[in-house]
């Protein structure tokens, strides 16, 4: 599978076999009494069980697709982001991604709370890697997009969520990349930017952007998504098209065997 | 378009490219750093001065008036280290809660964190720039110094070298202090010892005795030494000592990077 993403130019992401285990202390003696016991006995720390693993599991996206992944809480989906954005090194198995990525995970984390919203435009956009000056040329656009009036010169301190999710979305938009990762943020901000940001991600992948997201709006992902994979536990339930999960995933048996 | 393949494995040069392409973020770190550090404060840029000065205020008065060092005009002594010292210790200090401090961003954005550690010993080579200069200036005007000593010319060489240093126990200090919190709690204590036994107060040549040998182990007794010559008698250290200082330097960044690196993909989930 991912000898074919090597040839095939229209695959934008490929998982082979990815895994995550999270351990509370991996490896880690916790206290000077351990340490000293395990010392006599001779003994490693031992490696304890995984407070959360996701199972291995592959995913393929094509350019310009967009991928919904669904669950309850604490199933996986935004350590599934997280590994695709390569912000947590995967334990085992591996990832390609074709193009430059951006993601938008905790919203506007990377914000300095002290500082103007002019100033963290620069900042934020270099944290994702662009250049001073590409921001620079951008500038005007984000500001315009954001649309967060005379705030924009305010300590981000001052500023509502809402604001604070409008301006990590604008950035994030406006720099342009090929792949572009959400966990749960479009909901936030109030209708007319929902709107003006559906506007947007619309025309992005028109453009060829390709879009994961994780989101409980089943609005939004009927809206978007072609593609969704149903996260439970850590594992991948179900994937396939959108109405064919969703219809699965609504259904009300289903729903009583998680409670 | 190019391909980016997870999970990174990348040579330690693969790492230093990464940092020099997330150059304009540090920058901008630096930028952000001393913006908030001197906004909303009035007298600015003089606090970083007034902390350090009040000790070798208080120092000067105590071995000078109290307890009798034998260094002529100690003032200017204090002064040519005491600055040194205070640099290294903040720096250090810094790098035991900077990562927990950036925890946020390393959970949601994919960046080389040592771009944060980096940037915060710049932002705080800047103002030792600036406080040194003060120094070598106060030594003339004072007329410690009757003329332009040439021992100022190797100044820029040990400021290269105490960075140089200070850093290669920032990355690997950072790394620990991921897994550990004693390194937060526990750094002050051993800083307390480290001013005793490095030459700040007192001169190097001082010490006499048979732990001599020990005591010349400590690499910052050789960096203390080498500011006390260049400032403080205005004559140019020894090469051998600078030569030493800057080899082993390079030696014990290298090995802290590589230190830094390898834990680097954890520090994002452990946080």
């Amino acid at each position: 599978m991912l000898r074919s993403f090597d040839t095939n130019p229209e695959l934008a992401i490929v998982c082979d076999q990815i895994a995550k285990k999270f351990y509370y202390t991996p490896h880690r003696i916790q206290s000077v009494r351990e340490a000293f016991i395990r010392a006599i006995r001779r003994q490693l720390p031992e490696k304890r069980d995984p407070i959360f693993a996701l199972e291995p599991f592959d995913m393929t996206v094509r350019r310009g697709e967009v991928v919904a992944l669904i669950g309850p809480n604490g199933s996986g989906k935004s350590t599934a982001l997280r590994l695709l954005a390569g912000i947590y090194a995967p334990t085992s198995g591996q990832i390609k991604l074709r193009g430059r990525s951006a993601a938008v995970i905790e919203l506007g984390a990377g914000f300095n709370n002290e500082l103007p919203g002019k100033a963290n435009i620069q900042l934020y956009g270099t944290l994702m890697g662009m250049g001073r000056a590409v921001i620079r040329e951008r500038y005007n656009e984000i500001v315009e997009f954001a649309d967060i009036g005379p705030y924009i010169n305010a300590p981000v301190k001052m500023y509502s969520s809402g604001m604070r999710a409008r301006l990590a979305f604008a950035v994030t938009i406006c720099l342009q990349p090929d792949i572009l990762f959400l966990d749960e943020v479009l909901s936030v901000g109030d209708l007319g930017f929902r709107k003006k940001c559906a506007q947007r991600l619309h025309s992005f992948i028109d453009k060829g952007g390709t879009l994961v997201m994780a989101t409980h709006d089943l609005e939004d992902i009927r809206r978007f998504a072609s593609h969704v994979i149903w996260f439970e536990h850590g594992r991948v339930l179900m994937e396939g098209p959108t109405e064919q999960v969703l219809k699965e995933y609504t259904a009300p048996d289903v729903e009583e065997g998680e409670a | 378009m190019d391909v980016q393949v997870y999970p990174i494995k990348r040579t330690t040069l693969g790492h230093l490219r990464e940092l020099w392409a997330y150059r304009e973020l540090v920058a901008g770190l630096v930028s952000r750093n001393l913006k908030i550090k001197y906004q909303d404060s009035i007298l600015g840029f003089v606090w970083a001065l007034l902390n350090p000065l009040l000790t070798v205020l208080v120092l000067t008065i105590v071995f000078s008036r109290i307890v009798r060092l034998d260094v002529e005009q100690y003032w200017a002594f204090l002064l040519s280290g005491y600055f040194v010292w205070h640099f290294i210790t903040q720096s250090i200090s810094a790098a035991t809660f900077l990562l927990v401090q950036h925890a946020e961003i390393s959970r949601s954005i994919a960046y080389p964190q040592e771009a944060s550690i980096v940037a915060a010993a710049i932002s705080r080579l800047i103002e030792f720039a600036m406080e040194m200069t003060l120094i070598l200036l106060a030594l003339l005007i004072f007329r410690h110094h009757g003329q332009l000593p040439i021992g100022y010319l190797a100044v820029p060489w040990l400021v290269v070298i105490m960075f140089i240093m200070v850093l290669a126990v920032m990355l690997p200090l950072a790394t620990l202090s991921v897994y550990y919190r004693d390194v937060y709690h526990g750094l002050p204590l051993v800083l307390t010892m480290f001013f005793y036994i490095t030459p700040v107060f007192y001169p190097a040549v001082f010490v006499t005795g048979p732990l001599r040998v020990i005591y010349f182990c400590n690499p910052l007794v050789h960096l203390l030494t080498a500011f006390h010559k260049a400032c403080y008698e205005g004559v140019l250290p020894s090469l051998w000592a600078c030569a030493g200082l800057t080899a082993g330097g390079l030696v014990a960044l290298l090995l802290g990077y590589v230190f830094f690196n390898h834990f680097k993909a954890a520090y994002a989930e452990i946080l």
